[in-house]
């Protein structure tokens, strides 16, 4: 396996020369006018501004002489400067990956441990009245649009009922942990601050459900289909034979064997949840990954598109790769070659 | 693990989610109450915004955001009257005078002024500042356009030389750009006033860091996409603000931004539309809603490449006359706006007397037949597909879509991307489109320089075709003369006549001149709309 491994990791920097090319010709060949972000619409007609403009941020050369920069300081580790946020990329992303990874583990934690949990009931309890309101649930989760379930749960539970806090990732009126992962609870819990990790928690309960809650349909749905299929095998049929507790046969002899297509859709379901927030962190006012992807396209923000679509592309390779290698711990019968 | 480890764990998991359930249900204490601290300048104001920084940095900075902190960082030579949003008041200069011809003017300036680190304020920083801000060729630069020279005789008194007339220019140097920056802490940290600060001025990230100013306020925490924290400057040299400090909080839309108010989460709500203020009705929340200085307006490019119409006088005519304004009014708005007559919105300088439009269905067609299109026409009608002002682009676009056909005309209706817009508007044109208009300052002229038939207006170049500008002499000898006057009742009746001629332009035609809903907590004092800096916070405080 650790030869495969190498193999998979020395493959990675040729993907994503290519996904960076591909995404380079894409992004520049829009008909759209990215200086509209560095000037002022009134300005646009006063040749010196955009003269100024232009060279400023490197559009007054020609397409090949801008990709052959781009890459050259690329491999320095310098991915440019935002026409929008007008910081480094590469601070930008420090920034902003932190908030969309903390809300999709908790939204990933949520829809795995209440997905797994329907999804078992649901098979045991097969077209009982928990198998209904299971397929109900996932129906719903995977269905209703993730603005509007957003909006609607903000204002049931945070404006009409005040059970929840609303939009933002603390108290608006709150002060922001030191930064070290720049995961507010972590970093709250690091200074010894439980007020804030209270209030960091508080305001990832709705967003991380939200968000979670599509995914944990899948996963419930998955689990069922595969538990059963499991269930009706005949090594299950001996395991209960030799007398063991259903419940042994389920979650020790069953249940293993049903995980291995769900984790194949944990593993991509992580890499869509943090490329594909871009609605939940909206609407709650989370600035993460997901919302600056939206406004860097809308800006025609070179630089930060490009920023993006290699922190994405990053994000799905890693992932695939950590997906292939749990299948070999699941299931010593499969081996990586 | 046995059972009885299994039953604590169980047990300990169940204490685990029921205490989170309780801690999260227990919300704020603000939650539906009427906010802590009536009286308490000390708890920090938030103002709910979806922001549109481009710039921290004052002399590249160009948004409505951008204003409310400069003007809270840095102070400018003279300030806005709030109660008229026209009179000029001392500020950073305590006194001030232009020559008879509007081609010079001296400033005094206070000796009291000083910056945020304690360094004294001097004509040096005032020259350096309006030097930077022309040399970084940023999108405000143009308000230094024509300065010959800026002379500093001694540190209290500046002298700036204009190349030509600009009656224009205490108007600019009242506005949030030209606040005055700390020339030697900015310098040191990258900035430069030199000829070629385009290309050496380093300090814009710095900016996004730092203020450099003299306000009432400093920068304590600008966080991208999340908020802007100001803290109150202690050694502020004017009147101190009340509030000790204030943060402006990202927050996309109207309505969730109407939940934060009413909860208190915000204190203020900047982007409620007409619409969604009438919804509320929590007692807490106080709803003014203001006239602004804001307008949309469609326009008309006969020089467009792509256009196969001749868009002559009488046919921009009748699409002025085909239109139901008060109709577009209540379907974009609920009526929360008003009818503007030229391109020069309502309140400015010379546009008391304009005759507004109106509906005339039956002149419209007969002026399409005086133009010689009597059977209408099919035209492309690209637009942004923005909300702006509480008015849904989208929406407006189809109410004119309507009125127009009845008249015969057939919009083909594009909505594109803000860029694409930019990108098709500085191309080839569009014939027909729809955009809006915010000031930069206070003086009628910026209109007439971008709106108007006169040399270098981006308008007159869009609606004659990129070589052949369509011009108006009249606009060309009527702004010259209000440029070199000194006298408002003569600038007046100037800006009065050169709105009539943009009228008979007819190539921007102003739809609707939308009202500003004011939403606010009602403990808070000082709340109002100023013309050249969007909200002035030092000027708020808590009952």
């Amino acid at each position: 396996m650790a030869r495969y491994v190498v193999v998979r990791v020395l493959m990675m920097p040729i993907l994503l020369l290519g996904l960076v090319t591909v995404a380079f010709v894409v992004s520049r060949t829009v008909p759209a006018d990215p200086l509209s972000t560095v000037v002022s619409e009134r300005q646009l007609g006063n040749p010196v501004v955009v003269q100024a403009a232009e060279k400023r941020w490197g559009l007054d050369k020609p397409l090949p002489a801008q990709y052959v920069i781009y890459v050259r300081n690329l491999l320095r580790g310098d991915m440019g400067t935002s026409f929008r946020t007008k910081q480094n990329v590469r601070q930008d992303l420090e920034d902003r990956l932190p908030v969309t990874i903390e809300l999709t583990l908790a939204a990933m934690a949520i829809a795995v441990t209440v997905g797994l949990l329907l999804g078992i009931l649901a098979a045991v309890r097969r077209n009982s009245w928990v198998d209904h309101l299971a397929r109900l649930f996932a129906l719903l989760g995977s269905s209703l649009p993730v603005f509007w379930t957003g909006l609607f749960l903000l204002y049931i539970f945070y404006a009409r009922l005040g059970w929840f806090p609303g939009p933002g990732r603390l108290d608006p009126r709150a002060v922001a942990p030191d930064k070290v992962t720049g995961l507010y609870t972590v970093d709250a819990l690091l200074a010894g601050d439980l007020g804030t990790f209270w209030d960091a928690l508080q305001h990832l309960a709705l967003p991380s459900f939200v968000l979670g809650w599509a995914v944990m349909g899948i996963i419930s749905r998955l689990v069922r289909a595969s538990l059963l299929e499991v269930l009706n095998q005949d090594y299950v049929r001996t395991a209960r034979a030799k007398g063991l507790t259903e419940r042994s046969v389920i979650l020790t002899h069953a249940l293993r064997n049903a995980l291995i297509p769900t984790l194949t859709i944990i593993g991509i379901s992580f890499a869509i949840l943090i490329t594909g927030a871009v609605l939940t962190e909206s609407i709650f006012a989370w600035p993460g990954i997901g919302s600056y992807a939206v406004d860097s396209s809308r800006a025609l923000d070179f630089p930060a598109i490009m920023g993006v679509s290699i922190l994405g592309g990053v994000i799905f390779l890693v992932t695939n790769l950590i997906t292939d290698m749990t299948y070999v711990l699941v299931d010593p019968r499969i081996r990586l070659s | 693990m046995n059972r009885k480890t299994r039953y604590y764990l169980v047990a300990g998991l169940a204490l685990a989610a029921l205490a989170f359930i309780a801690t999260a249900c227990g919300g704020d204490d603000d939650n539906g109450g009427g906010g802590a601290g009536g009286g308490n300048n000390d708890k920090p104001l938030v103002i709910a915004r979806d922001m549109d920084i481009n710039s921290m940095d004052p002399s590249r900075a160009y948004c409505d955001t951008c204003q409310i902190y400069l003007t809270a960082t840095y102070d400018t030579l003279i300030g806005l009257d709030p109660k008229d949003n026209k009179t000029f008041i001392p500020r950073v200069a305590e006194k001030w005078e232009g020559n008879a011809d509007r081609t010079q003017y001296t400033f005094t300036l206070n000796k009291k002024a000083n910056f945020a680190d304690g360094t004294p304020l001097t004509s040096a920083d005032v020259k350096w500042t309006f030097e930077r801000l022309a040399n970084v060729k940023g999108s405000a630069a143009y308000f230094m356009d024509g300065i010959t020279a800026i002379e500093t005789p001694d540190p209290q008194t500046v002298i700036v030389k204009l190349a030509a007339s600009d009656s224009s220019f205490l108007a600019k140097v009242n506005a949030s750009y030209a606040g005055i920056i700390n020339s030697k802490l900015a310098s040191a940290n990258g900035a430069t006033a030199a000829k070629d600060a385009d290309t050496t001025d380093k300090a814009e990230a710095w900016f996004l860091k730092n203020s450099a100013g003299g306000g009432p306020y400093t920068l304590a925490n600008y966080t991208e996409g999340a908020e802007i924290r100001l803290a109150r400057n202690d050694k502020y040299w004017g009147d101190k603000p009340a509030l000790k400090e204030v943060i402006i909080k990202q927050v996309k839309d109207a309505v969730t931004q109407r939940q934060q108010l009413e909860t208190g989460d915000a204190d203020i709500a900047m982007q409620i539309d007409p619409d969604t203020a009438k919804k509320i009705s929590n007692k807490s929340v106080t709803i003014k809603e203001v006239p602004s200085f804001n307008f949309v307006y469609i326009a008309l490019s006969p020089g467009a490449k792509d256009n196969k119409i001749d868009l002559n006088p009488k046919i921009r005519e009748a699409v002025r006359s085909a239109l139901d304004y008060d109709g577009i009014i209540q379907v974009t708005l609920g009526g929360g706006g008003k009818k503007q007559a030229a391109p020069i919105p309502n309140g400015f300088l010379g546009t008391k007397n304009l005759q507004l439009p109106s509906r005339d269905v039956a002149k419209a067609k007969q002026l399409l037949k005086d133009g010689g299109q009597p059977n209408g026409f099919t035209i492309d009608a690209m637009y942004p597909n923005v909300n702006v002002y509480g008015v849904d682009f989208n929406t407006m676009m189809q109410k004119i879509q309507s009125d127009l056909s009845e008249i015969g005309i057939k919009l083909n209706l594009q909505p594109v991307e803000f860029t694409v817009w930019v990108a098709k508007i500085r191309g080839d044109g569009i014939p027909l489109t729809a955009v809006y208009f915010a000031p930069d300052h206070t003086d009628p002229i910026q209109y007439v320089q971008y709106f108007g038939m006169v040399p270098g207006a981006p308008w007159a170049g869009r609606a004659g075709g990129a070589n052949t500008p369509l011009l108006n002499q009249a606009e060309v000898d009527l702004s010259a003369k209000a440029l070199a006057s000194s006298s408002d009742a003569e600038r007046e009746k100037l800006y009065e006549s050169i709105g009539n001629e943009m009228i008979k332009d007819a190539i921007i035609l102003p739809i609707v001149n939308p009202n500003l809903v004011l939403a606010y907590r009602s403990e808070l004092e000082g709340m109002h709309y100023s013309a050249c800096c969007n909200l002035e916070v030092a000027r708020l405080k808590r009952k």
